[in-house]
């Protein structure tokens, strides 16, 4: 669930846990790898992505949220 | 657990919110000589919903629209979308902020954020065809950023991870308001001479469109009333709590920015369902999800769906326009998203949705953002909603706030016996180790709000809810638990959310009959007798009174 970090890109300056609003990587400390410790109240505002300084962090969008779409190459 | 440490914050206006409002009050305050602290849940730099960005500005120029305003208004009103945002504001609130709109608009481009659109002020969206045009196309991306920095350098000091959970009333009005420390074990008793709620919209009162999933709305999970509910118990007039709205966008994904989309909604045989726009077109966007809030649903149900936001056929330079667009309305993660399911919007159809009802309480200010109780201020989504009027509003309010200060002497007498009570409502919270927490008292309100003043209300219903949320809302005050300050955070939220829903109950059984959204099969017609008029309600020794007001 989102956010999921690249633990070996992370330099632990504890910038997603500044950024988010709602706190999900509440209980990280900065110069450690953060935690996602409320992952289901990330509504994936991506202020976290955005503001790592490394790019060591992508949103995995839960299925339930899936986008629904249509290819026509699929349609039978 | 011991008792709490409790730190003192004083100034002379206190802004609760570091959003869009609350951002602008503190400037303008700074401006006119106010001292000013911010106190923001999470960080100023990224709260609130302008948090990621916005694209669409709600404002009069008058060298586009022409010098006469009050008919640029009243074309305004005429989308049914604006008009149920800005019911319960008052007409002379809407021409105030449009009155001011044009120099909010040259401030925020003059400190840099992108208000036009290669040198022009482009409108573009929320627009029927051969119509006028009603927003601004900017680039809010940075907007956030922007003006925490500008509050900054003017001077304001922000505190954040602080949730102010209640307003400090002495015997003439609102004198400060107590807070949180969402990490650390203290409290916060800030004293001000005038205070400015701006803790924008009511998120989690109603469940979203997947089951058990909080986080499939367009909103944010933490905005929660919280400025609503603490005005409503410091005595002010809440106004139209019975009336909901509904957003569209992605089906289950739930984001803002419907209006930013350049596409056609389509039926699954490829027919648009709305007499609007037949190709895509980005000055009008399609607007018939604006005509009709619920009309996607609707196909739905009627077995029609599901309905496609269809951006095939779009021009390579509305295509630019459009992506670049989601960037600024804060949309930065569905377009990462859509590469990664390597959707391409100019081939594939996104299925769009009626998101879940928000309501649409206000709390009532008059044109310079007073609420009805003294000292106390209201601006942004919970008075005036959406970024024009948020920006408009919150400029207003701070001048308003910072000369009521000038005016106010000392700062009033703190309720020491109040503050502790609430330092003991908290402790017990964190001190107990069974019972119900924030998620499953959110959880259980939510059902209540759906199944008994949701989509459809009749008496019958709502009086067996209203009973039901009172006796949840008494369990959740005595035995809610919370394990750790975030948990703490969450549950204030949920007490602010239950007398939201309460007030909700309240109103939409006194409005008898039926409108807009607000459906009552026992009350099945519009009473034309009530156009114009909206419920007020405020707390009178502790009890909700009720009054219907025409509001002008």
């Amino acid at each position: 669930m989102p956010p999921v970090i690249d633990n070996n890109k992370c330099i632990q300056c504890g910038t997603c846990g500044e950024v988010c609003a709602e706190d999900v990587y509440f209980g990280s400390e900065e110069g450690k790898l953060p935690v996602v410790t409320y992952p289901e109240f990330c509504f994936h505002c991506n202020c976290c992505v955005e503001e790592c300084p490394v790019d060591a962090i992508t949103l995995r969008i839960p299925l339930p949220e899936m986008l629904l779409y249509k290819r026509e190459e699929e349609s039978v | 657990m011991g008792k709490q440490q409790i730190e003192t914050i004083e100034s002379d206006v206190l802004c609760v919110g570091g959003g869009i409002a609350g951002l602008m009050a503190a400037i303008s305050a700074r401006d006119a000589g106010a001292t000013v602290v911010i106190a923001e849940k999470g960080n100023a730099l990224y709260s609130g919903r302008g948090r990621a960005g916005n694209d669409h500005f709600w404002c009069y120029i008058p060298e586009v629209h022409g010098s006469d305003m009050e008919s640029f208004l009243k074309e305004c009103l005429k989308g049914p979308k604006l008009r149920i945002m800005q019911a319960g504001t008052s007409m002379k609130v809407l021409r105030t902020f449009l009155e001011n709109s044009f120099e909010v608009v040259k401030l925020w481009d003059s400190w840099g954020i992108p208000m036009k659109h290669d040198g022009i002020w482009e409108f573009s969206g929320h627009s029927f065809p051969g119509d006028i045009f009603t927003h601004l196309k900017y680039k809010g991306h940075a907007q956030k950023r922007v003006l925490t920095n500008k509050a900054l350098e003017k001077g304001a000091r922000i505190v954040n991870r602080v949730m102010i959970f209640d307003l400090l009333r002495d015997e003439s009005g609102v004198c400060g308001a107590l807070g949180v420390d969402t990490r650390q074990d203290r409290m916060f008793v800030f004293k001000a001479k005038s205070v400015i709620v701006g803790t924008g919209v009511v998120e989690r009162l109603y469940p979203s469109p997947v089951p058990g999933w909080m986080a499939s709305t367009p909103g944010c999970l933490s905005l929660t009333g919280d400025g609503r509910a603490m005005a409503y118990r410091a005595g002010a007039d809440i106004v139209g709590p019975e009336s909901p709205k509904r957003h569209m966008g992605p089906r289950y994904f739930g984001r803002f920015g419907q209006a930013t989309w350049v596409g056609v909604l389509r039926d699954p045989h490829g027919k648009p369902i709305g007499p609007y726009v037949t190709k895509p077109d980005r000055r009008y966007g399609d607007m018939t999800m604006e005509a009709r809030s619920t009309i996607l649903e609707d196909y739905l149900k009627s077995g029609r769906g599901p309905v496609y936001m269809d951006c095939r056929g779009i021009s390579e330079e509305d295509y630019a326009y459009m992506m670049e667009a989601f960037v600024h309305e804060g949309l930065t993660a569905m377009i990462n998203y859509l590469k990664e399911e390597k959707v391409d919007l100019r081939k594939h159809p996104v299925e769009f949705g009626t998101y879940h009802i928000y309501p649409e309480a206000k709390i009532w200010i008059n044109e310079k953002a007073e609420t009805s109780v003294k000292g106390l201020y209201a601006a942004g989504d919970e008075s005036i909603v959406s970024i024009g009027p948020a920006a408009t509003y919150g400029w207003i309010a701070g001048h308003s706030a910072a000369t009521f200060a000038r005016g106010a002497g000392v700062t009033g007498r703190i309720p020491g016996a109040y503050v502790e009570e609430k330092g003991s409502m908290i402790q017990g919270m964190l001190s107990r180790e069974q019972g119900p927490d924030w998620k499953e008292t959110n959880i259980a309100l939510q059902q209540i709000m759906q199944d008994y003043v949701g989509f459809v209300r009749t008496e019958t219903l709502m009086s067996a809810g209203l009973s039901y949320v009172r006796r949840l809302k008494e369990k959740a005050t005595s035995s809610m638990v919370a394990r750790n300050r975030w948990e703490l955070t969450r549950a204030l939220e949920t007490l602010n959310l239950l007398d939201l829903g309460e007030l909700v109950f309240l109103a939409a059984r006194e409005r008898k009959e039926t409108r807009a959204l607000h459906n009552r099969p026992d009350y099945p017609l519009t009473d034309p007798v009530l156009d114009g008029k909206a419920i007020f309600v405020k707390q009178v020794d502790g009890k909700p009174l009720m009054e219907w007001k025409r509001v002008e």
